[in-house]
Protein backbone atom coordinates (compact mmCIF):
# COMPACT_ATOMS: atom_id res chain seq x y z
CA UNK A 1 0.00 0.00 0.00
CA UNK A 2 1.15 3.51 -0.82
CA UNK A 3 1.99 5.78 2.09
CA UNK A 4 1.02 9.41 1.87
CA UNK A 5 1.73 12.20 4.33
CA UNK A 6 -0.63 14.43 6.29
CA UNK A 7 0.58 17.74 7.71
CA UNK A 8 -1.05 20.63 9.53
CA UNK A 9 0.72 23.95 9.09
CA UNK A 10 -1.54 25.77 11.56
CA UNK A 11 -2.70 29.40 11.55
CA UNK A 12 -0.60 31.60 9.25
CA UNK A 13 -0.76 34.85 7.27
CA UNK A 14 -1.79 34.48 3.63
CA UNK A 15 1.69 35.11 2.18
CA UNK A 16 3.10 32.15 4.13
CA UNK A 17 0.23 29.88 3.15
CA UNK A 18 0.53 30.72 -0.56
CA UNK A 19 4.33 30.38 -0.44
CA UNK A 20 3.81 26.91 1.06
CA UNK A 21 1.45 26.11 -1.87
CA UNK A 22 4.24 26.92 -4.29
CA UNK A 23 6.91 25.11 -2.23
CA UNK A 24 4.96 21.87 -1.78
CA UNK A 25 3.83 21.78 -5.42
CA UNK A 26 7.45 22.22 -6.56
CA UNK A 27 8.67 19.61 -4.09
CA UNK A 28 6.01 17.14 -5.27
CA UNK A 29 6.98 17.82 -8.91
CA UNK A 30 10.65 17.17 -8.02
CA UNK A 31 9.61 13.90 -6.30
CA UNK A 32 11.16 15.15 -3.05
CA UNK A 33 7.99 14.48 -1.04
CA UNK A 34 5.22 11.88 -1.08
CA UNK A 35 1.68 12.83 -2.02
CA UNK A 36 0.42 14.98 0.81
CA UNK A 37 -2.76 16.14 2.52
CA UNK A 38 -2.26 19.53 4.17
CA UNK A 39 -4.56 21.32 6.61
CA UNK A 40 -4.14 25.06 7.01
CA UNK A 41 -5.77 28.14 8.47
CA UNK A 42 -5.54 31.84 7.64
CA UNK A 43 -5.38 35.07 9.60
CA UNK A 44 -7.90 37.46 7.94
CA UNK A 45 -7.10 37.56 4.22
CA UNK A 46 -8.68 38.54 0.92
CA UNK A 47 -7.42 36.02 -1.63
CA UNK A 48 -7.51 36.76 -5.35
CA UNK A 49 -7.67 34.07 -8.00
CA UNK A 50 -4.41 33.86 -9.97
CA UNK A 51 -5.71 35.86 -12.93
CA UNK A 52 -7.65 38.49 -10.96
CA UNK A 53 -6.91 42.14 -10.27
CA UNK A 54 -7.23 43.47 -6.70
CA UNK A 55 -8.70 46.81 -7.82
CA UNK A 56 -11.45 45.05 -9.74
CA UNK A 57 -12.36 42.44 -7.16
CA UNK A 58 -11.86 43.91 -3.69
CA UNK A 59 -12.89 46.80 -1.48
CA UNK A 60 -9.28 47.72 -0.78
CA UNK A 61 -10.19 50.57 1.60
CA UNK A 62 -12.17 48.17 3.77
CA UNK A 63 -9.32 45.64 3.73
CA UNK A 64 -6.82 48.32 4.79
CA UNK A 65 -9.04 49.69 7.55
CA UNK A 66 -9.66 46.23 8.99
CA UNK A 67 -6.16 44.82 8.72
CA UNK A 68 -7.13 42.25 6.10
CA UNK A 69 -4.15 41.03 4.08
CA UNK A 70 -4.56 41.03 0.29
CA UNK A 71 -2.86 38.13 -1.46
CA UNK A 72 -2.88 36.31 -4.79
CA UNK A 73 -3.41 32.54 -4.92
CA UNK A 74 -1.56 30.28 -7.34
CA UNK A 75 -4.93 28.64 -8.12
CA UNK A 76 -7.78 29.83 -10.31
CA UNK A 77 -11.32 30.94 -9.59
CA UNK A 78 -12.70 33.99 -7.83
CA UNK A 79 -11.73 36.20 -4.90
CA UNK A 80 -12.60 34.88 -1.44
CA UNK A 81 -12.36 36.03 2.14
CA UNK A 82 -10.52 33.56 4.37
CA UNK A 83 -10.14 33.86 8.14
CA UNK A 84 -10.06 31.79 11.33
CA UNK A 85 -13.71 30.72 10.85
CA UNK A 86 -12.70 28.38 8.02
CA UNK A 87 -10.39 25.41 7.60
CA UNK A 88 -8.34 24.87 4.45
CA UNK A 89 -7.54 21.45 3.03
CA UNK A 90 -5.17 20.67 0.16
CA UNK A 91 -3.94 17.64 -1.71
CA UNK A 92 -0.55 17.52 -3.45
CA UNK A 93 -0.54 14.65 -5.91
CA UNK A 94 1.29 13.15 -8.86
CA UNK A 95 -0.71 12.52 -12.02
CA UNK A 96 -0.02 8.80 -11.70
CA UNK A 97 -2.02 8.83 -8.43
CA UNK A 98 -5.10 9.70 -10.46
CA UNK A 99 -5.10 7.56 -13.62
CA UNK A 100 -6.32 10.50 -15.69
CA UNK A 101 -5.01 13.84 -16.87
CA UNK A 102 -8.52 15.25 -17.44
CA UNK A 103 -8.71 18.23 -15.09
CA UNK A 104 -12.50 18.14 -14.66
CA UNK A 105 -12.43 14.45 -13.75
CA UNK A 106 -9.68 15.09 -11.23
CA UNK A 107 -11.71 17.90 -9.59
CA UNK A 108 -14.80 15.70 -9.46
CA UNK A 109 -13.01 12.78 -7.88
CA UNK A 110 -11.34 14.84 -5.15
CA UNK A 111 -14.54 16.79 -4.42
CA UNK A 112 -16.59 13.59 -4.12
CA UNK A 113 -14.15 12.26 -1.52
CA UNK A 114 -14.16 15.59 0.37
CA UNK A 115 -17.97 15.59 0.32
CA UNK A 116 -17.95 12.10 1.83
CA UNK A 117 -15.70 13.35 4.62
CA UNK A 118 -17.94 16.33 5.34
CA UNK A 119 -21.06 14.15 5.22
CA UNK A 120 -19.57 11.85 7.86
CA UNK A 121 -19.93 14.76 10.31
CA UNK A 122 -23.70 14.37 9.97
CA UNK A 123 -24.71 16.59 7.04
CA UNK A 124 -25.61 15.76 3.43
CA UNK A 125 -22.68 17.26 1.49
CA UNK A 126 -22.46 16.80 -2.28
CA UNK A 127 -20.23 17.87 -5.14
CA UNK A 128 -21.78 20.52 -7.36
CA UNK A 129 -20.13 21.06 -10.74
CA UNK A 130 -17.95 22.76 -11.48
CA UNK A 131 -16.03 23.12 -8.25
CA UNK A 132 -18.15 23.49 -5.13
CA UNK A 133 -19.37 21.21 -2.37
CA UNK A 134 -22.86 22.00 -1.14
CA UNK A 135 -25.33 21.02 1.57
CA UNK A 136 -28.94 21.37 0.36
CA UNK A 137 -27.89 23.78 -2.36
CA UNK A 138 -25.78 25.92 0.02
CA UNK A 139 -22.05 26.19 -0.52
CA UNK A 140 -19.93 24.70 2.28
CA UNK A 141 -16.62 24.32 0.42
CA UNK A 142 -15.16 26.11 -2.61
CA UNK A 143 -12.18 24.65 -4.43
CA UNK A 144 -9.49 25.33 -7.03
CA UNK A 145 -6.27 23.82 -8.36
CA UNK A 146 -2.82 24.39 -9.79
CA UNK A 147 -0.52 22.06 -11.70
CA UNK A 148 3.06 22.00 -12.86
CA UNK A 149 4.30 19.17 -15.02
CA UNK A 150 3.14 15.91 -13.45
CA UNK A 151 2.36 17.41 -10.03
CA UNK A 152 -0.87 19.05 -9.01
CA UNK A 153 -2.34 20.76 -6.00
CA UNK A 154 -6.05 20.90 -5.28
CA UNK A 155 -7.35 23.04 -2.44
CA UNK A 156 -10.64 23.69 -0.73
CA UNK A 157 -12.17 25.73 2.05
CA UNK A 158 -14.51 24.38 4.70
CA UNK A 159 -16.87 26.88 6.33
CA UNK A 160 -17.16 26.37 10.08
CA UNK A 161 -18.74 29.62 11.33
CA UNK A 162 -18.13 31.91 8.41
CA UNK A 163 -19.14 35.59 8.53
CA UNK A 164 -20.98 36.21 5.24
CA UNK A 165 -21.37 39.93 5.91
CA UNK A 166 -17.62 40.37 6.32
CA UNK A 167 -17.04 38.53 3.03
CA UNK A 168 -19.48 40.86 1.25
CA UNK A 169 -17.71 43.92 2.67
CA UNK A 170 -14.31 42.65 1.52
CA UNK A 171 -15.48 42.13 -2.06
CA UNK A 172 -16.24 44.93 -4.53
CA UNK A 173 -20.03 44.85 -4.80
CA UNK A 174 -22.83 47.41 -5.11
CA UNK A 175 -23.67 49.20 -1.85
CA UNK A 176 -27.28 48.03 -1.79
CA UNK A 177 -26.08 44.43 -1.52
CA UNK A 178 -25.02 45.32 2.02
CA UNK A 179 -28.60 45.92 3.20
CA UNK A 180 -29.88 43.59 5.93
CA UNK A 181 -32.17 41.90 3.45
CA UNK A 182 -29.41 41.39 0.88
CA UNK A 183 -27.04 40.02 3.51
CA UNK A 184 -29.75 37.62 4.74
CA UNK A 185 -30.24 36.48 1.15
CA UNK A 186 -26.49 35.90 0.69
CA UNK A 187 -26.47 33.86 3.92
CA UNK A 188 -29.03 31.52 2.39
CA UNK A 189 -26.49 30.54 -0.27
CA UNK A 190 -23.84 29.52 2.27
CA UNK A 191 -23.76 26.65 4.77
CA UNK A 192 -21.80 26.85 8.01
CA UNK A 193 -20.99 23.58 9.74
CA UNK A 194 -21.71 25.13 13.13
CA UNK A 195 -25.25 26.10 12.09
CA UNK A 196 -25.93 22.75 10.46
CA UNK A 197 -24.71 20.73 13.43
CA UNK A 198 -25.94 23.08 16.16
CA UNK A 199 -22.48 23.04 17.73
CA UNK A 200 -18.89 23.81 16.81
CA UNK A 201 -17.50 20.73 15.05
CA UNK A 202 -14.40 19.09 16.46
CA UNK A 203 -11.40 20.07 14.30
CA UNK A 204 -9.67 16.74 14.97
CA UNK A 205 -12.75 14.88 13.77
CA UNK A 206 -12.85 16.92 10.55
CA UNK A 207 -9.20 16.05 9.92
CA UNK A 208 -9.65 12.34 10.61
CA UNK A 209 -12.74 12.18 8.38
CA UNK A 210 -10.80 13.83 5.55
CA UNK A 211 -7.89 11.43 6.03
CA UNK A 212 -10.21 8.41 5.96
CA UNK A 213 -12.13 9.61 2.91
CA UNK A 214 -8.97 10.21 0.87
CA UNK A 215 -7.41 6.93 2.09
CA UNK A 216 -10.47 5.10 0.87
CA UNK A 217 -10.72 7.03 -2.43
CA UNK A 218 -7.07 6.49 -3.40
CA UNK A 219 -6.36 3.17 -1.65
CA UNK A 220 -3.51 4.63 0.41
CA UNK A 221 -2.53 5.04 4.05
CA UNK A 222 -1.67 8.43 5.57
CA UNK A 223 1.02 9.00 8.16
CA UNK A 224 1.63 12.22 10.11
CA UNK A 225 4.61 14.25 8.93
CA UNK A 226 6.34 17.61 9.07
CA UNK A 227 7.76 19.94 6.47
CA UNK A 228 11.04 18.60 5.08
CA UNK A 229 14.27 20.54 4.74
CA UNK A 230 13.84 20.81 0.97
CA UNK A 231 10.29 22.11 1.40
CA UNK A 232 11.53 24.66 3.89
CA UNK A 233 14.19 25.88 1.46
CA UNK A 234 11.68 26.11 -1.37
CA UNK A 235 9.25 27.85 0.99
CA UNK A 236 11.79 30.56 1.90
CA UNK A 237 12.51 31.25 -1.77
CA UNK A 238 8.79 31.33 -2.64
CA UNK A 239 8.02 33.64 0.30
CA UNK A 240 10.51 36.23 -0.99
CA UNK A 241 8.55 36.40 -4.24
CA UNK A 242 5.02 36.10 -2.86
CA UNK A 243 5.28 38.34 0.21
CA UNK A 244 5.85 41.28 -2.15
CA UNK A 245 3.66 43.94 -3.83
CA UNK A 246 4.83 42.80 -7.30
CA UNK A 247 3.22 39.39 -6.76
CA UNK A 248 -0.05 40.83 -5.47
CA UNK A 249 -0.03 43.32 -8.38
CA UNK A 250 0.93 40.71 -10.97
CA UNK A 251 -2.40 41.24 -12.72
CA UNK A 252 -3.44 44.86 -12.49
CA UNK A 253 -6.45 45.90 -14.53
CA UNK A 254 -8.32 49.18 -14.05
CA UNK A 255 -11.71 49.28 -12.40
CA UNK A 256 -12.99 51.02 -15.55
CA UNK A 257 -12.59 47.73 -17.45
CA UNK A 258 -15.03 46.11 -15.05
CA UNK A 259 -17.74 48.66 -14.20
CA UNK A 260 -20.71 47.96 -11.97
CA UNK A 261 -23.72 48.97 -14.08
CA UNK A 262 -27.20 49.44 -12.68
CA UNK A 263 -30.75 49.81 -13.96
CA UNK A 264 -34.32 49.63 -12.67
CA UNK A 265 -37.42 48.83 -14.66
CA UNK A 266 -41.11 48.61 -13.79
CA UNK A 267 -42.86 45.47 -15.01
CA UNK A 268 -46.42 44.21 -14.54
CA UNK A 269 -45.04 41.91 -11.85
CA UNK A 270 -43.21 44.64 -9.93
CA UNK A 271 -40.11 46.81 -9.87
CA UNK A 272 -36.90 44.98 -10.73
CA UNK A 273 -33.39 46.40 -10.24
CA UNK A 274 -30.22 44.85 -11.59
CA UNK A 275 -26.60 45.62 -10.75
CA UNK A 276 -24.08 43.98 -13.07
CA UNK A 277 -20.31 43.67 -12.77
CA UNK A 278 -19.38 43.51 -16.44
CA UNK A 279 -16.01 42.50 -17.86
CA UNK A 280 -15.81 44.82 -20.86
CA UNK A 281 -12.83 43.07 -22.42
CA UNK A 282 -14.33 39.58 -22.56
CA UNK A 283 -17.99 40.75 -22.70
CA UNK A 284 -18.74 38.56 -19.71
CA UNK A 285 -21.22 39.06 -16.86
CA UNK A 286 -18.99 38.54 -13.85
CA UNK A 287 -21.77 38.93 -11.34
CA UNK A 288 -25.40 40.05 -11.35
CA UNK A 289 -27.52 41.15 -8.38
CA UNK A 290 -31.30 41.54 -8.44
CA UNK A 291 -33.24 43.63 -5.96
CA UNK A 292 -36.53 45.50 -6.13
CA UNK A 293 -40.14 45.18 -5.19
CA UNK A 294 -41.42 41.88 -6.50
CA UNK A 295 -42.61 38.49 -5.28
CA UNK A 296 -40.61 35.27 -5.74
CA UNK A 297 -41.15 31.94 -4.05
CA UNK A 298 -38.97 30.21 -3.02
CA UNK A 299 -37.14 33.36 -1.96
CA UNK A 300 -33.72 31.86 -2.59
CA UNK A 301 -34.55 31.44 -6.29
CA UNK A 302 -33.21 34.95 -6.89
CA UNK A 303 -29.89 34.13 -5.22
CA UNK A 304 -29.73 30.90 -7.23
CA UNK A 305 -30.35 32.84 -10.45
CA UNK A 306 -27.55 35.24 -9.49
CA UNK A 307 -25.25 32.25 -8.97
CA UNK A 308 -26.26 30.75 -12.33
CA UNK A 309 -25.32 33.99 -14.10
CA UNK A 310 -21.81 34.24 -12.64
CA UNK A 311 -19.01 34.45 -15.23
CA UNK A 312 -21.50 34.10 -18.07
CA UNK A 313 -20.65 35.31 -21.59
CA UNK A 314 -23.20 38.00 -22.39
CA UNK A 315 -24.18 36.20 -25.59
CA UNK A 316 -25.58 33.33 -23.50
CA UNK A 317 -27.74 35.43 -21.15
CA UNK A 318 -31.15 34.69 -22.71
CA UNK A 319 -30.43 30.98 -23.03
CA UNK A 320 -29.22 30.70 -19.43
CA UNK A 321 -32.18 32.55 -17.89
CA UNK A 322 -34.60 30.46 -19.95
CA UNK A 323 -32.88 27.26 -18.81
CA UNK A 324 -32.88 28.41 -15.18
CA UNK A 325 -36.62 28.98 -14.98
CA UNK A 326 -37.43 25.89 -17.08
CA UNK A 327 -35.45 23.65 -14.72
CA UNK A 328 -37.25 24.53 -11.45
CA UNK A 329 -40.58 25.72 -10.09
CA UNK A 330 -40.50 29.40 -9.14
CA UNK A 331 -43.68 31.36 -8.40
CA UNK A 332 -43.22 35.01 -9.40
CA UNK A 333 -46.87 36.02 -9.99
CA UNK A 334 -46.76 38.00 -13.26
CA UNK A 335 -43.01 38.67 -13.34
CA UNK A 336 -41.46 36.71 -16.26
CA UNK A 337 -38.00 35.31 -17.05
CA UNK A 338 -37.82 37.80 -19.93
CA UNK A 339 -38.11 40.66 -17.40
CA UNK A 340 -34.85 39.57 -15.74
CA UNK A 341 -33.12 39.54 -19.13
CA UNK A 342 -34.58 42.95 -20.00
CA UNK A 343 -33.33 44.68 -16.84
CA UNK A 344 -29.82 43.23 -17.23
CA UNK A 345 -29.72 44.37 -20.86
CA UNK A 346 -30.90 47.82 -19.73
CA UNK A 347 -28.09 48.03 -17.15
CA UNK A 348 -25.51 47.23 -19.83
CA UNK A 349 -26.69 50.20 -21.89
CA UNK A 350 -25.49 52.62 -19.20
CA UNK A 351 -23.14 55.41 -20.40
CA UNK A 352 -20.09 54.01 -18.56
CA UNK A 353 -20.07 51.05 -20.92
CA UNK A 354 -20.05 53.27 -24.00
CA UNK A 355 -16.96 55.06 -22.70
CA UNK A 356 -15.07 51.74 -22.46
CA UNK A 357 -15.06 50.42 -26.03
CA UNK B 1 -2.74 16.96 -40.83
CA UNK B 2 -3.01 14.05 -38.48
CA UNK B 3 -5.70 12.96 -36.06
CA UNK B 4 -5.13 10.94 -32.88
CA UNK B 5 -8.21 9.69 -31.00
CA UNK B 6 -10.22 12.47 -32.62
CA UNK B 7 -7.70 15.19 -31.64
CA UNK B 8 -6.11 17.20 -34.42
CA UNK B 9 -2.31 16.86 -34.08
CA UNK B 10 -0.70 18.26 -37.28
CA UNK B 11 2.47 16.34 -38.14
CA UNK B 12 4.28 19.34 -39.63
CA UNK B 13 4.68 20.96 -36.20
CA UNK B 14 7.30 20.21 -33.52
CA UNK B 15 6.07 18.88 -30.17
CA UNK B 16 7.22 18.41 -26.62
CA UNK B 17 4.87 15.52 -25.97
CA UNK B 18 5.33 15.52 -22.15
CA UNK B 19 4.49 19.22 -21.92
CA UNK B 20 1.73 18.88 -24.54
CA UNK B 21 2.90 21.96 -26.46
CA UNK B 22 3.72 22.68 -30.13
CA UNK B 23 6.25 24.86 -31.92
CA UNK B 24 6.29 26.09 -35.53
CA UNK B 25 9.40 27.51 -37.17
CA UNK B 26 8.33 30.54 -39.17
CA UNK B 27 9.94 31.86 -42.37
CA UNK B 28 11.30 34.89 -40.48
CA UNK B 29 13.20 32.67 -38.04
CA UNK B 30 10.82 33.15 -35.11
CA UNK B 31 9.09 30.23 -33.42
CA UNK B 32 5.36 30.29 -32.66
CA UNK B 33 4.19 28.18 -29.71
CA UNK B 34 0.90 27.05 -28.21
CA UNK B 35 -1.06 24.24 -26.53
CA UNK B 36 -2.05 21.10 -28.43
CA UNK B 37 -5.67 20.17 -29.12
CA UNK B 38 -5.14 17.30 -26.64
CA UNK B 39 -3.91 19.68 -23.91
CA UNK B 40 -6.94 21.91 -24.56
CA UNK B 41 -9.27 18.92 -24.26
CA UNK B 42 -7.73 17.93 -20.91
CA UNK B 43 -7.97 21.50 -19.62
CA UNK B 44 -11.54 22.14 -20.72
CA UNK B 45 -12.71 25.65 -21.63
CA UNK B 46 -9.80 28.07 -21.14
CA UNK B 47 -10.96 31.25 -19.34
CA UNK B 48 -7.67 33.15 -18.96
CA UNK B 49 -4.25 33.16 -20.58
CA UNK B 50 -1.35 35.33 -19.45
CA UNK B 51 1.74 35.10 -21.66
CA UNK B 52 5.19 36.17 -20.52
CA UNK B 53 5.92 39.74 -21.58
CA UNK B 54 7.70 40.70 -24.81
CA UNK B 55 11.43 40.97 -24.20
CA UNK B 56 11.52 38.28 -21.52
CA UNK B 57 13.84 35.32 -21.99
CA UNK B 58 12.36 31.90 -21.36
CA UNK B 59 14.37 28.71 -20.99
CA UNK B 60 13.30 25.51 -22.68
CA UNK B 61 10.62 23.71 -20.58
CA UNK B 62 9.98 26.78 -18.43
CA UNK B 63 6.69 28.64 -18.39
CA UNK B 64 5.99 30.84 -21.43
CA UNK B 65 2.35 31.49 -20.48
CA UNK B 66 -0.10 30.67 -17.70
CA UNK B 67 -3.58 29.36 -18.49
CA UNK B 68 -6.70 28.88 -16.37
CA UNK B 69 -9.62 26.53 -16.96
CA UNK B 70 -12.25 25.24 -14.56
CA UNK B 71 -10.38 26.97 -11.69
CA UNK B 72 -7.16 25.07 -12.56
CA UNK B 73 -4.06 27.17 -13.23
CA UNK B 74 -0.91 25.88 -14.86
CA UNK B 75 2.02 26.76 -17.10
CA UNK B 76 2.44 26.33 -20.85
CA UNK B 77 6.07 25.32 -21.16
CA UNK B 78 8.29 26.71 -23.90
CA UNK B 79 9.38 23.91 -26.28
CA UNK B 80 12.61 25.86 -27.00
CA UNK B 81 14.68 28.53 -25.25
CA UNK B 82 14.50 32.08 -26.50
CA UNK B 83 13.23 35.61 -26.13
CA UNK B 84 9.53 36.43 -26.34
CA UNK B 85 9.12 38.76 -29.36
CA UNK B 86 5.31 38.80 -29.64
CA UNK B 87 2.29 37.68 -27.62
CA UNK B 88 -1.21 36.97 -28.87
CA UNK B 89 -3.12 39.89 -27.35
CA UNK B 90 -6.40 38.63 -28.80
CA UNK B 91 -6.40 35.82 -26.22
CA UNK B 92 -7.07 38.22 -23.35
CA UNK B 93 -10.51 39.03 -24.75
CA UNK B 94 -11.17 35.62 -26.33
CA UNK B 95 -9.23 32.90 -24.44
CA UNK B 96 -11.65 30.25 -25.76
CA UNK B 97 -9.80 30.50 -29.09
CA UNK B 98 -7.21 28.21 -27.50
CA UNK B 99 -9.85 25.45 -27.50
CA UNK B 100 -11.43 26.23 -30.87
CA UNK B 101 -8.28 26.90 -32.95
CA UNK B 102 -5.22 25.76 -30.95
CA UNK B 103 -2.75 25.84 -33.89
CA UNK B 104 -4.10 28.96 -35.59
CA UNK B 105 -5.61 31.98 -33.88
CA UNK B 106 -5.07 30.26 -30.49
CA UNK B 107 -1.26 30.65 -30.69
CA UNK B 108 0.26 32.06 -27.48
CA UNK B 109 3.70 33.59 -27.98
CA UNK B 110 6.34 34.00 -30.69
CA UNK B 111 9.93 33.56 -29.62
CA UNK B 112 13.29 34.35 -31.14
CA UNK B 113 14.91 30.96 -30.53
CA UNK B 114 18.29 30.91 -28.79
CA UNK B 115 19.35 27.72 -30.49
CA UNK B 116 16.63 26.16 -32.60
CA UNK B 117 18.75 23.37 -34.06
CA UNK B 118 19.87 22.05 -30.68
CA UNK B 119 16.57 22.57 -28.86
CA UNK B 120 14.35 21.20 -31.64
CA UNK B 121 16.35 17.97 -31.70
CA UNK B 122 14.53 17.06 -28.47
CA UNK B 123 11.10 17.63 -30.07
CA UNK B 124 8.95 15.16 -32.00
CA UNK B 125 7.83 15.94 -35.55
CA UNK B 126 6.61 14.27 -38.76
CA UNK B 127 5.80 10.58 -38.85
CA UNK B 128 6.60 9.99 -35.16
CA UNK B 129 3.98 12.43 -33.89
CA UNK B 130 0.86 10.27 -34.03
CA UNK B 131 2.40 7.30 -32.22
CA UNK B 132 3.91 9.49 -29.51
CA UNK B 133 0.57 11.15 -28.73
CA UNK B 134 -1.35 7.90 -28.93
CA UNK B 135 1.00 6.39 -26.32
CA UNK B 136 0.58 9.47 -24.11
CA UNK B 137 -3.21 9.37 -24.40
CA UNK B 138 -3.29 5.66 -23.57
CA UNK B 139 -1.05 6.15 -20.54
CA UNK B 140 -3.31 8.97 -19.35
CA UNK B 141 -6.54 7.03 -19.82
CA UNK B 142 -7.86 9.49 -22.41
CA UNK B 143 -10.97 8.42 -24.34
CA UNK B 144 -10.63 10.98 -27.12
CA UNK B 145 -11.34 14.56 -28.17
CA UNK B 146 -15.10 15.07 -28.25
CA UNK B 147 -15.63 11.78 -26.35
Amino acid sequence: MNHWRVIDTGLRPAAQNIALNRALLEARQAEEIPSTLRFLRFTPSALLGYHQSAEQELNLDYCREHGIAVQRRITGGGAIYFDETQIGWELYLHKRDLGTADMQRISRRICHAAATAISALGVDARFRPRNDIEVDGRKISGTGGAFDGDALMFQGTLLIEFDVEKMLRVLRIPAEKLSDKAIASARERVANLRDLLGRRPDAALIRSNMVEAFESEFGVEFGDGDLTLSEDQRYRAALREIDHPDWVGLVNRPVADMPILEAAQKFAGGLLRAAVTFDVQTQTLRQVWFTGDFFANPRRAVADLEAALRDLPLARLEQKVEWFFASRAVDMLTLTPADFVAVVRLALKQPLLASNP
Amino acid sequence: MSSVKGCNIPDDLYYNVDSNVWARKEADGTVTIGMTAYAAALAGQVVSCTPKKVGRSVEQNKSAATVESGKWVGPVKAPVSGEVVAVNDALSSAPGTINSDPYGSGWMVKMKPANWDADSAALVTGGAVAAAFEAKMNAEGFAGCGA
